[in-house]
Order: structure tokens, then C-alpha cells, then sequence
């Protein structure tokens, strides 16, 4: 593991689910169902040391390890991207996913660790809610090549605000 | 250089809206700018860097234009673990166990 560098930031997520632990656990280890929400193709390995690839699109390619899995509880691999993004080599940051029921629904709490201390995190924090379902109709039809005007367009205003507000 | 630095600056973000309208020099592209070349020049050079743009050479003029494989990797880095992705996430279990609960009251 390597070291945490001085500088790093937290972005937290947390989102109920109107479906059992068991069910939300599978869409993190199970590779024909995490596709359903994130990337085109998966290879997964759910135990401590087993890997975690995720395609993204054409251009990125998530590679990490699980760390922990307790079945239905509680879920940590590492992130980071095949491809030079963003100061995130394979591994270098750390996602912590913990489960807890709560009535009929399960409370999920995603916590993305060891981001690098610069714009990307500062993006990644203020960027993500507010910017995304515009960027993700910018993206509809699941074509990886983006309409390169559109995507600008959307890409840069949500930069922007973000380094400005940081 | 970072996709995100390079995209933070204000006239890099410029620049990058002239070029996705078409391939320019950077002659043109400095002519839209009240900056001198050597600035134009700098920026193409960080946005080149972060595989934002790409350079041809046609003669002694030099060419750049968008690399649209540049923004999906600042797309997909967004997009990755976001709210949208998690919305998406409840969506996919929440209907597995309706499809799974209409099975099971059909038996």
C-alpha cells in the first residue's frame, strides 16, 4: 500500500436504497451486474488481493484491488486509472462502501479516499451532483466519442465553477 | 500537466471551444486573442501536454485541433463514482427485487 501523501482529500457519498444489503452488495462484486451503473465491462474478483478492472469507456480504464469484503456489510478496493488521469495510477486511491439496513432500505455510504490534493479532488467534491446528469445526457446513447463542441461546452462550465468556488 | 489544470485556466478553456469549431494554426488562433503569440504558443503547448489537442505540421504552419479521447478520460473521471452513477446503482437494485418479488408472489 503505498504511502498517503500529505495532501489528500474525501469525497463522500451517501445514498438510500430502497433494496436489501444482499441485493446492493452483488452491484459491487458481481461483474455482469456493477455494469448496470458504472462502465461497459468488468472484471471482478471479490476477495482481499483479487482484482478489480473496470472499463469506463474506449479511454479509461479503472484498475484496482478489493481490500476488504464482508459480505452485505461493507466493501473497499482501490481506484485508479490505466491510463495517465488525473495523478491516479492503478491502486493509488482507496473506496470504502459500508451497507447498513435500515427498515425496508439500505443506507449506502461511498467514501473515495486518498484523491490527490489538487483541482481534480476539489472537482471531484463539487463537481459530481451538480454537473453530472448534464454531463451524462451530453453522453447519452453510451457513445465513448464525444460530440467534442457539446462536451467542451458542458465540460469547461462545470471546470470553471469549480475552480472558482474552490 | 493535468487535464483539469490545463482546463482550470480561463483562456486554455477559450482556446479549446475555438478549436473543437475546426482545425487552426496557431497564428489563427492567437489573431482571436488580445495575448501575445508566445502566450497562445504556451497554452497550446500545456493543452497538447494533457492530450486535450493535437498538432500537425502542413509546411511550416502548425496545426491543432480537439482530441475528442481527451475529454472522455476528464468525462469518465467525472462521471466514475458520481451521483448520477449511484442514482443508476439504486435504480438497477431497486427494480431487481421488484422483478423479484413479482416472481415470487407468482409461485
Amino acid at each position: 500500500m503505498p504511502a498517503t501523501p500529505a495532501e489528500t482529500s474525501v469525497v463522500e457519498h451517501r445514498i438510500r436504497i430502497a433494496a436489501h444489503p444482499e441485493t446492493v452488495f452483488s452491484y459491487f462484486t458481481d461483474p455482469t451486474k456493477i455494469v448496470h451503473w458504472m462502465g461497459t465491462e468488468a472484471t471482478l474478483d471479490p476477495r482481499p488481493g483479487g482484482a478489480c478492472r473496470i472499463r469506463l469507456n474506449e479511454a479509461s480504464v479503472v484498475l484496482g484491488e478489493y481490500v476488504e469484503v464482508e459480505p452485505y456489510r461493507r466493501i473497499v478496493f482501490t481506484w485508479g486509472y490505466e491510463q495517465q488521469w488525473f495523478s491516479m495510477p492503478p491502486q493509488s486511491t482507496l473506496v470504502e462502501v459500508s451497507l447498513t439496513p435500515e427498515g425496508a432500505e439500505t443506507l449506502v455510504v461511498l467514501s473515495h479516499r486518498r484523491l490527490p490534493g489538487d483541482l481534480a479532488a476539489a472537482g471531484t467534491r463539487a463537481g459530481w451532483s451538480h454537473y453530472l446528469p448534464r454531463l451524462v445526457v451530453a453522453a447519452a446513447g453510451g457513445d465513448p466519442r464525444l460530440d467534442p463542441w457539446q462536451d467542451i461546452d458542458v465540460v469547461v462550465q462545470a471546470v470553471r465553477d469549480v475552480a472558482e468556488s474552490s | 500537466m493535468e487535464v483539469f489544470e490545463a482546463v482550470a485556466q480561463p483562456k486554455r478553456r477559450e482556446i479549446l471551444r475555438l478549436l473543437a469549431a475546426g482545425e487552426m494554426s496557431a497564428g489563427d488562433v492567437a489573431s482571436r486573442f488580445s495575448v501575445t503569440q508566445p502566450a497562445i504558443s504556451q497554452h497550446l503547448r500545456v493543452l497538447k501536454q494533457a492530450g486535450l489537442i493535437a498538432e500537425r505540421r502542413d509546411g511550416a504552419r502548425r496545426l491543432y485541433r480537439v482530441r475528442p479521447e481527451g475529454l472522455a478520460g476528464l468525462h469518465s473521471f467525472l462521471t466514475a463514482l458520481s451521483s448520477a452513477a449511484l442514482e443508476r446503482l439504486k435504480q438497477a437494485a431497486e427494480e431487481e427485487e421488484r422483478v423479484g418479488a413479482r416472481d415470487a408472489s407468482r409461485n
